[in-house]
């Protein structure tokens, strides 16, 4: 499974020849940095997902309400996952190409979405429902740890296969 | 026998061998280390933000610092031995990169910094539980392990390029 069996070819030279990708291309430590500002967008999603999830199961900051919780913790949710986003299309434009014929990318890409339909899906209903240790808030916190793994898994398998 | 001529023979030695030359072994060892900074510095995150005053300050410190300590502590055992596993699979690049070298006095820090909040702050923390502004101190540590813990991920990420 790879990107360039849905999107055509145009659209990844496309985006290597952006200015910023051109600039990436050349610049090894322009690349660094924003990998760098993925990489602590990414530390600090994973905290705000870590710690719902863990109170989802049950666990964790028990004495604080779920949806209390997922409300405090959700700017930091956002913000950082923005960063990840915008960080992440940057990256892209640096090799774009390569990441087209990437079967993990193509498979970092679906989980990402998958993540995104759960966690605005199922796993806002089991916050809401503000009850941990049901199935429904066991079910969302498994699918979402098993979601944000998969995103961290197929990412760093890119650069070996 | 000088430090180098240690780490030489560590590079030498068949365990790092093994761990640097099998296909799998480091490639899995390294997604531990990386994934486990989400248990790790994911969970401690939250503790730094209470003690700075950023979130969650409705609620009391040692309701925060209590029960994701564990976890944190967890997060960091796990990064501390597939960290482990890392360096022995390349003692000698560890040695002479700068980046690395600054992984580990920052490390290093980090724990003197863990140390000292447990020694000198927490203990008087019934006296400032509620209070949203903790004192400078708590505050000070907050704010190290932040700057740590995000310079030691950075220099982490430097080792791979250099």
């Amino acid at each position: 499974m790879r990107l360039l069996a849905i999107l055509p070819y145009a659209f990844f030279e496309w985006c290597e020849n952006t200015a910023l990708g051109t600039w990436l291309q050349q610049a090894m430590w322009g690349f660094a940095i924003i990998e760098t500002i993925h990489i602590m967008a990414l530390a600090v999603l994973l905290g705000t997902m870590i710690v719902v999830d863990l109170r989802l199961l049950g666990v964790g900051l028990k004495k604080l309400p779920t949806q209390e919780l997922s409300g405090l913790l959700a700017p930091w949710f956002w913000t950082s996952l923005a960063i990840m986003i915008v960080s992440g299309a940057c990256l892209f434009t640096g090799e774009a190409i390569k990441l087209g014929k990437s079967a993990p990318f193509a498979y970092k890409m679906l989980f990402l979405l998958t993540a995104l339909v759960i966690h605005l899906t199922i796993h806002r209903r089991a916050i809401a429902s503000g009850l941990d240790g049901l199935v429904l808030s066991k079910t969302a916190a498994w699918l979402s740890i098993a979601c944000w793994l998969g995103i961290a898994l197929a990412g760093r398998a890119i650069a070996f296969l | 026998m000088h430090l180098v001529d240690l780490f030489q023979w560590l590079n030498e030695s068949a365990v790092s061998v093994w761990l640097r030359e099998g296909e799998w072994q480091f490639p899995i060892i390294e997604t531990i280390h990386i994934l486990g900074l989400g248990l790790s510095v994911g969970t401690i995150l939250w503790v730094d933000l209470r003690l700075i005053g950023f979130v969650t300050t409705r609620h009391r410190v040692s309701e925060i610092v209590g029960p994701l300590e564990p976890w944190a502590m967890t997060g960091f055992a796990v990064m501390f031995v597939s960290g482990l596993l890392l360096f022995l699979a390349e003692p000698m690049k560890c040695f002479t990169t700068l980046s690395f070298q600054l992984k580990a006095i920052m490390l290093v820090l980090a724990g003197l910094n863990v140390w000292y909040f447990h020694t000198k702050v927490y203990p008087s923390v019934a006296e400032w539980d509620d209070a949203a502004v903790a004192p400078w101190r708590a505050k000070m540590v907050g704010v190290v392990s932040m700057f740590l813990w995000f310079g030691i991920i950075i220099a982490g990420r430097w080792t791979a390029y250099l």
